[in-house]
């Protein structure tokens, strides 16, 4: 017995099994929060989010100071900058080099790479309930401070909207950052083509109604609305977003596979 | 156990590594030596399933790599103590390791102490650390999982010289305890010390391999006469041996035995017989890459 080896009865016992999918996931959620870059975008969120509900609880009337209305308020911050620690997930192993470890530990590549979507979901849905509680206690506030509503009927439809548009918006972060595999790449590429792909549809004209298939700012507006998408809205966000996250998801996933780890 | 048998890897027109084939060992430490650019990091990828070879296989444990289930429990690898994220502490960095092998938390502090990092240097994030600190918790991260098989890429660059005798210690009670150890390196006086086996690999190729001790024992005999060091040389090239003539006497191919049968048959006194003294890996490893190497001395 080499004096190095100070390993349990349970490690040893453990030795013979594959790396379950929890594991990953949790090493994965992890990972999303534990750097300095992922830490600060939760502050900015948090910030931001802040500052929009004093700004609504300050502005607002106060038949609109609801806990359904202040929720919504305080659901803007995730949307604009969660993907970005979807990106950060993704490309980070390469900038930073440590898929060198990462895939050492789990060549299954495809594996790790799926963990990184779901937690990369978990997070938003944390976040999301996060906002919930934030936004209760934004009602409370509304109500003893402005004489607002205070309403605690919620606006399920429309909370569930929000929710999954964060969730499509996160993992279109995570495809982009898979499929670069650069930060700055990404991140440019997540923020401008979306909207220069919007920007070009409003000035020409014959891209107005593909865009209304292809376009995900247009697509997302009714389900981030709540309200009833139908069949022809469902089928126009499924494929906007089949193009927009499906395709470079799969690209990414791809490239991850096929490349060379240094 | 590590074998590789055959790697070849391009890229593009480049032959990185040209028709590699080596096993390294259980209980031995095997030194993995060529000059920089040689193709060493790049073998030692493609046995840990990080870059796909053009043609040929690898196995460690008797099975290919990316087929381990959990494989830093049974490999540990390091290839590049700088690629750690610089915004985790290293502690950070071993416990989400720990973590994703489903080892107990308290794992993470022996590998600390075993490697020698304080704990206020495991608490600092990795961006603020030197070399010698970055192969230390590169070493600590490889030994986690208490495996059986260690790889690793350069593992005494940056270290000083006392960390270099700490780490020739860790890894030779890890293959006294009937670990394997493949690990490379371009200095020389570091591996001809601790090594039981070498490859030596220049321009992608395998140069050289086997045990140290043979590859270090220069073949070959110093022998003297009294007078007639030419009769000697002659009679030693009848008999199909090299020899010729140097300042202090005669240098020659043959054995010490077959010198001292020859003179005696051919009645030559000898004054000094004994074998080549040995010409140091250095010696070996310069001949044999100094065509190879890309500014003809990285030694």
């Amino acid at each position: 017995m080499s004096t190095l080896s100070l390993s349990s009865p349970k490690m040893m016992s453990e030795r013979s099994g594959g790396i379950p999918f929890s594991r990953l996931f949790l090493v994965e959620l992890r990972k999303q929060i534990d750097t300095r870059a992922g830490r600060w975008l939760l502050i900015v969120i948090a910030l931001v989010n802040t500052a929009l509900i004093v700004l609504t609880l300050t502005t607002a009337e106060a038949k609109y100071l609801t806990w359904s209305e202040l929720t919504m308020a305080a659901s803007i911050g995730q949307l604009l900058l969660l993907p970005l620690i979807g990106v950060l997930a993704a490309t980070s192993e390469w900038s930073q080099r440590t898929a060198l470890t990462t895939f050492a530990l789990e060549p299954r590549r495809t594996r790790v790479n799926l963990a990184k979507l779901a937690s990369a979901a978990a997070l938003g849905l944390i976040v999301m309930a996060l906002t919930l509680v934030a936004g209760a206690v934004a009602n409370v506030a509304g109500m003893l401070w402005r004489g607002g509503d205070g309403s605690w009927a919620m606006d399920w439809s429309m909370l569930f909207g929000a929710a999954l548009a964060l969730l499509l918006l996160v993992a279109q972060g995570i495809a982009f950052g898979l499929a670069l595999l650069s930060t700055p790449m990404a991140i440019v590429a997540y923020l401008l083509l979306p909207t220069l792909w919007t920007v070009l549809t409003a000035f020409i004209d014959a891209l107005a109604a593909p865009a209304r298939w292809l376009d995900m700012n247009v697509t997302l507006l009714p389900l981030m609305a709540g309200g009833d998408l139908r069949p022809t809205g469902w089928s126009q966000l499924t494929t906007s977003v089949v193009v927009w996250v499906g395709l470079p998801l799969a690209i990414g996933l791809w490239r991850t596979i096929r490349r060379n780890v240094a | 156990m590590i074998t590789a048998e055959h790697l070849t890897k391009k890229y593009g027109s480049r032959l990185v590594v040209d028709d590699v084939t080596f096993t390294a060992q259980p209980g031995r430490i095997t030194g993995f030596l060529g000059p920089n650019g040689s193709g060493k990091s790049t073998t030692m990828r493609i046995l840990c399933a990080l870059t796909a070879p053009t043609s040929g296989r690898s196995s460690v444990l008797g099975q290919p790599f990316h087929t381990l289930p959990n494989p830093g429990r049974r490999v540990g690898v390091l290839l590049d103590a700088s690629a750690q994220h610089s915004g985790r502490t290293g502690r950070e960095i071993l416990s989400l390791s720990a973590l994703l092998m489903g080892l107990p938390r308290a794992r993470v502090q022996q590998v600390v102490d075993r490697v020698g990092l304080t704990r206020r240097e495991a608490d600092a994030r990795t961006g603020t650390y030197s070399l010698g600190m970055r192969q230390r918790l590169g070493l600590a991260h490889a030994l986690l999982g208490d495996p059986r098989v260690l790889i690793l890429d350069e593992p005494a660059n940056g270290l000083d010289p006392a960390g270099i005798r700490w780490m020739r210690g860790l890894l030779g009670t890890f293959a006294d305890g009937g670990g394997t150890v493949l690990l490379s390196s371009h200095l020389l006086h570091e591996v001809e010390v601790i090594a039981d086996d070498l490859v030596i690999i220049g321009n992608g190729r395998v140069l050289a391999q086997g045990t140290t001790a043979d590859l270090l024992a220069t073949p070959g005999t110093h022998v003297r006469s009294l007078s007639d060091d030419d009769a000697l040389v002659r009679e030693l090239v009848e008999a199909g041996h090299s020899a010729s003539v140097t300042v202090s006497g005669v240098s020659t191919s043959a054995g010490v035995d077959d010198v001292g049968r020859i003179a005696l048959a051919a009645h030559i006194v000898l004054t000094d017989l004994r074998p080549a003294g040995a010409t140091g890996l250095e010696d070996l490893f310069f001949d044999m890459t100094a065509q190879h190497a890309r500014d003809g001395v990285t030694a």
